[in-house]
């Protein structure tokens, strides 16, 4: 009989592991056991430890929607050891998974709002689940303005759903790059040149920001000039974690454990950390 | 009631504890003071200085496997480790148990580490109170004691030919040899501390974050880690997966704060680049952030980190510092 730890993941399979960019791939994984099928409850914006047996593991937020019966799904960036062995794995091969764990976007609240979603290359992930979640119950919603940026057209992550999203009503996709090639023919710019052009208006709405960490600083500041309050804008925090259950201290920022309190705050409750993450 | 126990009675019951337990006790090696489990009651020593390391190893060690993965014909079990063995750990002084007891904190916090939980559940304490000082200690100013029974199953206080027994628990009330007397003599006076001020120490720490104190502070700051490493309160770990001639284990081992790359994310962020914001992690953890999460500094005045560090940043220091410059501020 062993114990009841919660260092050991539960065993899953993978399904599919489709291309979607030069680096980043989407992996769709079945956890073994219909009880714990069942159990693993989740909402946008949670996340869960990927284990990559022999390589280790590490966190990744959950893409899917829990309706979706047929998988959890993750976007995994190769850019470690523990990516490269999880973006090696065949179909069939097992993993390891950990969660759910951490605080979500409350999309309960933004019932009634315009909602702006504005993600950077693989900051779109913890992102593409509110997008879908607001799309499914898309009367509970107004206008939803989707600002996507990433380095270059082929690195836009989630480009299969863009037809669904651009075709959604009161959807708005904006797509930009850092650097475009010939085939493109969309915007070259950064994302808080985007939202500065855009200029999104507050009034009754969210702004929800995921991307490289100076994205978000100066995105931030384009949305406060347009007149964003920080408890409109909400972001989710990247850092380093090993145990995700707020014992090994690796995420600890401030009094805060992103792994618990967070990884989804208010810029509002981020101005009032002691540290900045 | 205090019972007495003789040299000879102590020795003869660490004998019989032995033939049901692992017995965990000071020891000599290479020089060094260590808690490690005993073979026979001779290797025991009685008379000692702070260890050189805490016994925190004992519920979360160095490093450790947390469990393995097996695979057959493609199918992959995952073993965990076990804890099978009762345990006593003898010859802890107040500051060390007091370091186990801020350690449940996180370790017992739901959902609870499953290793520490049943290493904890099945080990005693038995206690010495510490009836001499080193320069460096100062548990009285960190809510402890040098004859402080409240973190130990046992206490034992050395007299004139042999110790006076306190049973602070049921678990250490099983534990006592049968056929010892009351001790009826006179209870020692603990030995005389120094005193660290810390009345102000927690609102200091909310006034000097942003305070250049800190880069001051960790100049000379060797990112050596042996403060977290003495330490026993300093429980950071890192979890890795070791893969050796087919054999694969996820290995959890100690980590510390301060070393580049503590917080280093895959992306390539860091939250803190700079030795100053480590070092200042390292104090707020233990003074402010354990004490708004489990009400207690992470911090039992063993003076282990004072002793061993090579460049002499003294925790006393710093909360005396803490205190002085926030008057200064708040003075000009």
């Amino acid at each position: 009989m062993g114990l009841e730890s919660p260092f050991i993941p539960y065993l899953a399979t993978l399904k599919t592991a489709t291309q979607l960019t030069p680096d980043i791939k989407l992996l769709s994984v079945e956890l073994e056991g219909p009880d714990i099928r069942a159990s693993f409850d989740y909402k946008p914006g949670q996340f869960a430890l990927l284990s990559a047996f022999g390589e280790g593991e590490a966190p990744f937020g959950i893409v899917s929607l829990p309706l979706q019966r047929d998988g959890l799904e993750f976007a995994v960036r190769r850019i470690g050891t523990v990516t490269r062995a999880l973006q090696e794995l065949e179909p069939g091969d097992t993993l390891g998974v950990r969660g759910p764990f951490g605080n979500y976007f409350p999309l309960e609240d933004y019932v009634g709002k315009n909602v702006i979603v504005i993600g950077g290359g693989i900051g779109m992930a913890p992102l593409r689940p509110v997008i879908n979640r607001i799309l499914e119950r898309r009367n509970d919603y107004k206008e939803l303005l989707i600002i996507n940026g990433a380095r270059t057209p082929q690195d836009l992550v989630f480009q299969p759903e863009f037809p669904t999203w651009m075709k959604a009503p009161g959807t708005k996709l904006e797509l930009t790059v850092d650097r475009g090639d010939e085939e493109w023919k969309g915007r070259v710019a950064l994302v808080p040149d985007v939202v500065k052009e855009l200029a999104p208006s507050p009034d009754n709405a969210i702004a929800i920001i995921c991307g490289p960490p100076i994205m978000i600083r100066f995105t931030l500041a384009r949305l406060r000039d347009l007149g964003f309050k920080d408890n409109q804008i909400v972001t989710t925090l990247e850092a380093k974690m090993k145990c995700g259950l707020g014992k090994c201290a690796r995420c600890n920022i401030g009094e805060k454990y992103v792994c618990q309190d967070g990884p989804v705050f208010t810029l509002e409750q981020l101005s009032q950390f002691l540290e900045q993450p | 009631m205090n019972l007495f126990a003789s040299k000879d009675d102590l020795i003869r019951w660490l004998d019989s504890l032995l033939q049901k337990h692992i017995v965990v006790a000071p020891v000599r090696v290479q020089g060094q003071t260590m808690f490690q489990p005993i073979s026979k009651v001779e290797e025991v020593i009685f008379d000692f200085d702070n260890t050189t390391l805490s016994p925190k190893g004992w519920f979360l060690p160095p490093t450790e496997t947390l469990f393995s993965v097996q695979r057959d014909d493609g199918k992959v079990e995952l073993v965990p480790t076990l804890v099978e063995h009762d345990a006593v750990i003898f010859g802890l002084h107040p500051c060390d148990a007091k370091g186990i007891a801020l350690m449940d904190g996180p370790f017992l916090q739901e959902p609870s580490d499953a290793l520490y939980r049943e290493r904890r559940s099945r080990t005693a304490l038995i206690g010495l109170a510490c009836c001499q000082v080193q320069p460096e200690c100062f548990c009285t100013s960190m809510g402890s004691a040098p004859d402080d029974p409240s973190n130990v199953d046992i206490l034992l206080t050395e007299v004139e030919d042999g110790y006076i027994v306190q049973a602070v628990t049921e678990k250490g009330k099983a534990l006592l040899p049968k056929g010892l007397v009351e001790y009826k003599g006179k209870v020692p006076t603990p030995p005389k501390l120094q005193t660290v001020p810390t009345k102000e120490v927690i609102s200091a720490m909310r006034e000097l974050f942003n305070d250049p104190y800190w880069e001051q502070l960790a100049d000379r700051c060797l990112h050596c880690n042996i403060c977290a490493y003495v330490c026993p309160t300093c429980y950071c770990f890192d979890m890795r997966d070791y893969a050796d001639k087919g054999k694969v284990e996820r290995v959890r081992s100690w980590e510390s704060c301060q070393s580049p790359g503590f917080s280093l994310t895959a992306g390539g962020y860091d939250p803190r680049t700079t030795k100053g914001e480590r070092l200042r992690q390292r104090f707020y953890h233990k003074l402010l952030y354990f004490p708004e999460q489990f009400q207690d500094v992470a911090c039992v005045g063993c003076g282990r980190c004072v002793r061993d560090c090579p460049v002499n940043i003294d925790i006393r220091e710093v909360i005396s510092n803490l205190q002085q410059v926030t008057e200064a501020k708040s003075g000009s």
